[in-house]
């Protein structure tokens, strides 16, 4: 085993900088990618025909094809096209349509938000419509009634696989590096081009991505241990808390 | 108000908060209430009796327009609303009943559920102080103290910490009811409040409707204890296939109904 690259300073670098990009990709592509869950999963349940339509329709392509399979036609296909368009290279947005970053993003935040939508669609309905007519009855405003009441209670139901989506998220990132972005897969393999070494870069980056499980695992366990209403049902530390209580 | 004209109530008296004339509700083909008429007084409380099918709960969830009738007048709580096959109109104009209308009318008229319908991510405190924070616009912290003002009053107060699943049934209720009276409704709804729960649970709770309708609120209440309706009530109202088949005062209907199907409803009860 040779880890002396590991002092080189350009390898730090890259390392850091593939870290810093997979974490990013991870944090924009959770939570837009959660919010687009809520509208694909919303609009199936009570959005108009069209948009219900699409939403399904958008569903089966995204969770029917390879997620490789999607970076590469966003990447190339859409990117290529893009590209063509009289004009739009002089545009502002030229900047954020030539970055890889953008289209892992949109590939990831699709992905989630099929497959997370369709989780939250069966926890959207497994929550018995009394609660809801009891917040109508009350007074509350439809929206009120969504976002206090039927939301809550449906991410409460199925937050365990949630979180589950979000470390398969995660680890579906080292994808990237196909198309020429620097994630933490893409700083190996340049450090195993030029040093020609094949496993010590890989077990670095194999151990980093599972001390990054682990801690997501953590935090996202505190996040399900501290939902409200969830929190009642827990078994750990509580003979910790029966010997500080008495 | 006699059994064989349930019309009579259109000359309500001027102390009516609940006035409700010839109410029809359809589902498909099948008619759920058919011309149903109904007067609430101030300060009173009206049983809805009658076998299952009959309407009472349909008529019931109309008072809150959790079921919106086709034909047929509604006042209640000073809201006073038309039916047509449009939907419902505010009262005089032709105007259709605006969502504003329709949250000012339920944020007066508080409803109890047979299934509790409490949030299960919400504390017992939570329950209570969230309708009046979100539908009523008071702070959470007022809220609260009104919230721990009814929790007492049902008895509940030292579980305002708990979640609804770590209660029995007849507590959930009774954190219902409190939940209802922390809005203070000018009318109280109860729909079969103790239909859902354990024998031994059921006193508990109509212990605590005892209590309110002792304190002269306006309630109109759907049940099948017959013997607590004879006597808590001031009205009691026989709702046959629809339409109302008597209407009066307990001991009338109780014992001197000239409405066979009622008395053949009664008579396992009396």
């Amino acid at each position: 085993m040779d880890f002396s690259w590991l002092s080189d300073p350009f390898y730090q670098e890259y390392l850091v900088e593939g870290l810093i990009n997979t974490l990013w990709l991870l944090l924009v592509s959770a939570v837009a990618g959660l919010i687009l869950a809520v509208a694909m999963a919303m609009a199936r349940i009570k959005g108009p025909r069209p948009l219900a339509w699409l939403a399904t329709g958008v569903t089966a392509v995204i969770r029917g094809t390879p997620l490789l399979v999607q970076l590469f036609f966003f990447y190339y296909g859409v990117g290529r096209l893009l590209e063509g368009i009289p004009g739009i290279q002089d545009s502002i947005f030229w900047g954020l349509l030539r970055d890889p970053f953008f289209y892992a993003t949109l590939t990831f935040t699709l992905s989630v938000g099929a497959y997370s939508g369709e989780i939250l669609r069966g926890a959207l309905l497994n929550v018995p419509p009394g609660e809801r007519e009891a917040g109508r009855a009350y007074g509350f405003h439809p929206w009120q009634v969504f976002v206090h009441l039927w939301l809550p209670r449906a991410v409460q139901l199925c937050l365990p696989t949630l979180t589950g989506e979000m470390i398969l998220l995660l680890k579906s990132i080292p994808l990237v590096s196909t198309i020429a972005m620097m994630d933490l897969l893409q700083a190996a393999n340049i450090i195993r081009d030029e040093t020609f070494l094949t496993y010590e870069p890989l077990l670095l980056i194999a151990a980093i991505y599972l001390l990054l499980t682990l801690i997501l695992t953590l935090v996202l366990q505190q996040l399900e241990r501290h939902f409200p209403g969830v929190q009642p049902q827990r078994r750990r530390f509580r003979w910790w808390a029966q010997a500080r209580h008495g | 108000m006699t059994p064989s004209s349930p019309d009579c109530t259109d000359t309500p008296p001027s102390s009516a908060v609940v006035e409700a004339r010839h109410l029809v509700k359809r589902y498909g083909d099948v008619d759920v209430l058919r011309d149903v008429s109904l007067s609430v007084a101030e300060g009173t409380v009206t049983t809805i009796i009658g076998a299952s099918g009959s309407g009472k709960s349909t008529l019931l969830r109309c008072m809150n327009l959790l079921e919106r009738p086709q034909q047929g007048q509604l006042t209640i709580a000073d809201e006073s609303m038309r039916f047509t096959a449009q939907g419902p109109r505010s009262g005089h104009t032709d105007m259709p009943l605006s969502r504003h209308q329709l949250q000012r009318l339920r944020a007066k008229v508080a409803m109890v559920f047979q299934q509790f319908n409490l949030w299960p991510h919400m504390t017992v405190l939570g329950n209570v102080s969230e309708p009046p924070v979100r539908v009523k616009g008071v702070s959470r912290r007022k809220a609260n103290a009104l919230a721990m003002h009814y929790l007492e009053r049902v008895g509940m107060a030292e579980r305002a910490d708990a979640y609804p699943a770590f209660l029995s049934g007849g507590q959930q209720q009774r954190v219902a009811i409190a939940r209802a009276l922390a809005m203070e409704p000018q009318i109280l709804l109860f729909d079969e409040p103790t239909s859902a729960l354990d024998p031994e649970r059921v006193n508990e709770v109509l212990g605590v409707i005892r209590g309110l309708a002792d304190e002269g609120r306006t309630m109109l209440m759907v049940t099948h204890e017959m013997a607590f309706a004879r006597d808590v009530s001031d009205q009691i109202v026989f709702l046959d296939r629809g339409v109302v088949g008597a209407a009066g005062s307990p001991e009338r209907i109780f014992e001197q109904s000239d409405n066979e199907r009622c008395r053949r409803f009664i008579a396992p009860a009396a």
